[in-house]
């Protein structure tokens, strides 16, 4: 019963679960979302705070009440859900899956086609290398947010917050919701690190300080965490000597970035991008693995869910095709490259097969009018700023593709105006 | 509580003891303050077997380094330890520096290091691709490896208990008890007296302090902290065998190895400090740990950085090994000082003890052979190193082995449910054990459902979690509860 699958998917969080609709609606007999946690939606279960779905919906949804809809449409489909099941292997030449699981114990299974949606994971402290202690009381934000929302159980009293991305926004309103202090929030750059909307909802709305070129620079204490050091950075975020501060606290949260979680996309030797960290993807979600597509925040890390569940959608489609043998193997692969202020950016090859859109975010911000371009001539759409903190899209046409026969490259930028 | 031996300390020195004196019919109890194992520089360290070309002739450490590391090839197989025996090399960047790699070829040869040699640059980078161009000569010890040192020292003392031995954790040695003669009748502790006529000091880097209460101060330690950088596990193969550079007064100066387990590692500074307890890194001392990492490897990764640590050895101004019985009080026997090469010398250390206690305390202490020594240990399953057959086999005797704890590991609830049998009660404690939490997310995925199973399992509220005992809990209470006390004061 393991070796009739069309299209396997790996992990049911939105972009898993979008991809097992996708694949239905396309017409696959049978598809499987693979989950190892018992319940099914991926991170949105611990995301109880409103703001989810206001594209998809246009509704202001939790996150559990998005991926409950979601969840009942894939039930509706047909899709095959099973828990508390893990992925620990996928062989390189023959596509296997291996999956352990309590009650069926360890599976091989072979599918036409995968989808792999394993998400991000959070980088921890080490990654920043912060001098000092190893005390009880740091968490990424993530972690904390698990204890919290779903555990119901409080990381600390006094919290600092290092780094500026969504999760540790939400977490400081968090914080002080449930009766702590938050000290402030340091980021080390000299811009936001999360969305505008999260700054003002959960920073500015409770008062808590934001600190923009300032940076944890020791941490302190020896059983629990008693302080830390902040100071001010330059711009070559080197610490500035006399800005240093002593802050007591007992809890320190990090949201300092997302890396995409792709240990079984490499043991399946599939081609890693160097600055997005997710698997190099064309224009069906396909990766350098023909029989493997591959969507969410393992490809890219999306700043909102209703992208991640779009891109589901598609991957889950276009593996249901490759499985009923209905994808070419010599699709069109023309590069798409990013302009100067480009950081990163995917899919990285387009087919022309269908309509696209290719989601990029800058290096630097720009604070002015400017415009998001994709050359030759294939778009262009002026933008009153662009952030890194905020995604932007270029939307091609497959028309507009088919219509340039000897294109042999896309180049994307923003500039302004 | 009447023994024949106790041990202050259970690091590899003192476990190693344990673990040797449990070959003898001894009732033997191990102290340690720690709330898992291992915890002091046994914890924080190169976790290198070394070759031992690097110890002055007639030294102490001469004297056991060798045989260690002879031993430690055996022991790894008994003890069912991760082992790398990947050889090492001292790089030298100019003729000065190969005029020292020759200096330490004729001691190496002096102290019996099997198979030593200098080699060029050229034909090290055949091997070692990533290191610097500008290496001119190295002395390759192939007999060098790297150790999982968190596993080595949980196996001797599990052997040790397998044997008999007890282990108090959470037991600070306070002071000594004398007889009416003067002579050793025990140990004062947190948690009450010990007794017994014989008292073994492996306190690492307290062992100067505990030392003096027995009215030895013939040495001092000087504790001198060791920070270290740890990077990701797909490193792996980036070099395959422990780097030195050449030594300077300071220590034998910035290496850069890949760990038993596959991650590249690079330190240890050498900052001399009073404190003993002090751990923390230091913007300092992780820069110079890159520039020497960097030196070694140009092209060190330390993007793939997940943690950075840092030890502290018990260095002693002769900077050798203090290891005697003491004439007065007569019972008590000091192990102290043990710095590098001590990982490596202690199994040679432990032997060297018993001798000493059959020699020097007969009249104290009767080391009569236990006929039912059982040497080998079997350690926890590592899920990540079996095949499939052994994975299945393992799955089909008990399903928690198909359960994931820490993905960046592979460390199933199986294994976690194996440390908590085998005494884990901390986060720390399963990290050591199991190696859950270790990777590349650094616990921010399994130390929440470590927490779990161990609330579950030990029955104790989740709050009352700690990360590594004392004051590190986890958690602070309830939301809710927290919440409403709030509103109460």
């Amino acid at each position: 019963m393991n070796n009739n699958i069309d299209v396997l998917i790996i992990g049911a969080g939105p972009a898993g679960v979008a991809a097992g609709i996708g694949a239905k609606k396309e017409g696959a007999e049978r598809v499987v979302v693979l989950e190892r946690d018992w319940d099914l939606g991926g991170i949105l279960q611990q995301c109880i705070h409103p703001g989810f779905g206001l594209r998809t919906f246009r509704e202001e949804l939790t996150g559990p009440e998005y991926m409950h809809r979601f969840i009942q449409q894939a039930h509706e489909a047909g899709v095959e859900f099973r828990t508390n099941t893990m992925v620990f292997q996928i062989d390189k030449d023959t596509n296997a899956v291996w999956t352990m699981n309590k009650e069926r114990g360890i599976e091989c299974l072979n599918p036409k086609s995968i989808v792999l949606t394993m998400g991000c994971r959070e980088r921890p402290a080490g990654a920043i290398r912060i001098p000092g202690t190893r005390p009880a009381g740091i968490y990424t934000a993530g972690t904390a947010q698990r204890f919290v929302n779903m555990e119901g159980y409080m990381p600390g009293k006094r919290a600092v917050i290092l780094g500026s991305g969504d999760i540790g926004l939400i977490m400081a309103r968090r914080m002080i919701w449930e009766g702590a202090e938050v000290e402030g929030v340091y980021e080390v750059m000299s811009w936001p690190g999360g969305l505008r909307r999260n700054i003002a909802q959960c920073l500015d709305d409770y008062g808590i300080p934001f600190h923009l070129q300032t940076t944890v620079m020791k941490i302190h204490g020896a059983d629990r965490l008693e302080g830390v050091t902040v100071a001010k950075v330059d711009d070559k975020m080197t610490p500035i000597k006399g800005t240093e501060r002593y802050v007591p606290c007992d809890t320190l949260l990090l949201a300092i970035g997302l890396i995409p979680e792709n240990e079984l996309s490499r043991m399946a030797g599939i081609d890693i991008h160097p600055v997005t960290g997710g698997p190099v993807v064309n224009d069906l979600l396909q990766t350098s693995n023909p029989a493997v597509f591959a969507a969410g925040n393992v490809v890219i890390v999306y700043d909102l869910v209703d992208n991640v569940s779009d891109e589901g959608l598609i991957a889950g489609a276009n593996a249901a095709k490759f499985a009923a043998g209905k994808i070419s193997p010599n699709v069109k692969r023309i590069p798409v490259k990013g302009g100067e202020n480009v950081r990163l950016y995917s899919p990285q090859f387009v087919t022309g097969e269908a309509d696209t859109i290719i989601y990029m975010r800058v290096t630097h911000p720009i604070e002015q009018a400017c415009k998001v371009i994709a050359e030759p001539g294939l778009y262009t759409q002026r933008l009153r700023y662009a952030r890194p903190g905020e995604m932007n899209e270029v939307r091609i046409k497959a028309a507009d593709i088919q219509a340039k026969p000897d294109l042999k490259e896309i180049t994307v930028d923003i500039q302004p105006l | 509580m009447n023994y024949d031996v106790i041990i202050i300390g259970s690091g590899v020195t003192g476990a190693g003891i344990a673990r040797e004196l449990s070959k003898y019919k001894l009732k033997i109890a191990v102290l340690d303050k720690a709330s898992e194992l291992p915890s002091g520089a046994s914890r924080a360290n190169s976790s290198m077997i070394h070759g031992g070309f690097d110890d002055k002739p007639g030294t102490m450490k001469a004297k056991f380094c060798v045989p260690g590391n002879k031993m430690w090839h055996s022991l790894v197989k008994e003890l069912d330890i991760d082992f790398n025996h990947c050889g090492s090399y001292v790089c030298a960047f100019n003729d000065d520096e190969v005029k020292h790699l020759e200096k330490l070829l004729e001691q190496g040869k002096i102290n019996g290091v099997p198979g030593i040699e200098i080699v060029s640059g050229d034909k090290m980078r055949e091997k070692e691709p990533n290191v610097s161009k500008d290496i001119v000569a190295a002395l390759w010890s192939p007999e060098a490896g790297i150790i999982n040192n968190f596993e080595a020292v949980n196996a001797l003392i599990e052997s040790a208990k397998i044997n008999g031995a007890e282990l108090f954790l959470e037991t600070l040695v306070t002071g000594l008890l004398f007889d009416e003669k003067n002579n050793i009748r025990g140990v004062t502790t947190n948690k009450g007296e010990f007794l017994a006529p014989v008292v073994i000091n492996a306190g690492g880097t307290h062992s100067g302090e505990i030392s003096k209460w027995a009215g030895d101060t013939s040495f001092k330690i000087i504790p001198t902290k060791g920070e270290y950088l740890l990077l990701d596990r797909t490193t792996q193969g980036f070099i395959h065998s422990f780097l030195f550079s050449c030594p300077s007064k300071a220590g034998k100066g910035i290496t850069v190895l890949q760990t038993a387990e596959g991650n590249l590692m690079s330190g240890p500074t050498a900052t001399e400090q009073e404190d003993p307890e002090d751990r923390a890194t230091t913007p300092e001392g992780l820069a110079e740990v890159l520039k020497g990492a960097r030196r070694l490897v140009p092209d060190f990764p330390v993007r793939l950085n997940i943690t950075t640590f840092a030890g502290v050895r018990a260095n002693t101004e002769s900077g050798d090994f203090e290891i005697k019985a003491l004439k007065t009080p007569r019972g008590f026997v000091n192990v102290a000082g043990i710095k590098s090469p001590g990982f490596t010398s202690s199994p040679a250390i432990a032997a060297y003890v018993a001798d000493l206690l059959k020699e020097e305390l007969a009249d104290r202490i009767t080391l009569t052979p236990n006929e039912k020594f059982i040497p080998e240990r079997k350690g926890i399953p590592r899920f990540l190193y079996l095949n499939m057959e052994e994975r299945e086999e393992l799955v089909k005797k008990d399903p928690a082995y198909a359960q994931i704890v820490c993905r960046c590991e592979t460390v199933t609830e199986g294994q976690v449910l194996e440390a908590i049998r085998r005494g884990a009660r901390t986060i720390t404690a399963v990290k050591m054990m199991t190696r859950a939490g270790t990777g590349r997310c650094q616990g921010g995925f399994c130390c929440p459902r470590v927490a779990e199973i161990l609330s579950r399992e030990l029955n104790i509220p989740l709050d009352e979690i700690t990360r590594h005992g004392g004051e590190s809990k986890l958690l602070v209470g309830k939301t809710k509860e927290f919440l409403l006390n709030k509103g109460a004061e």
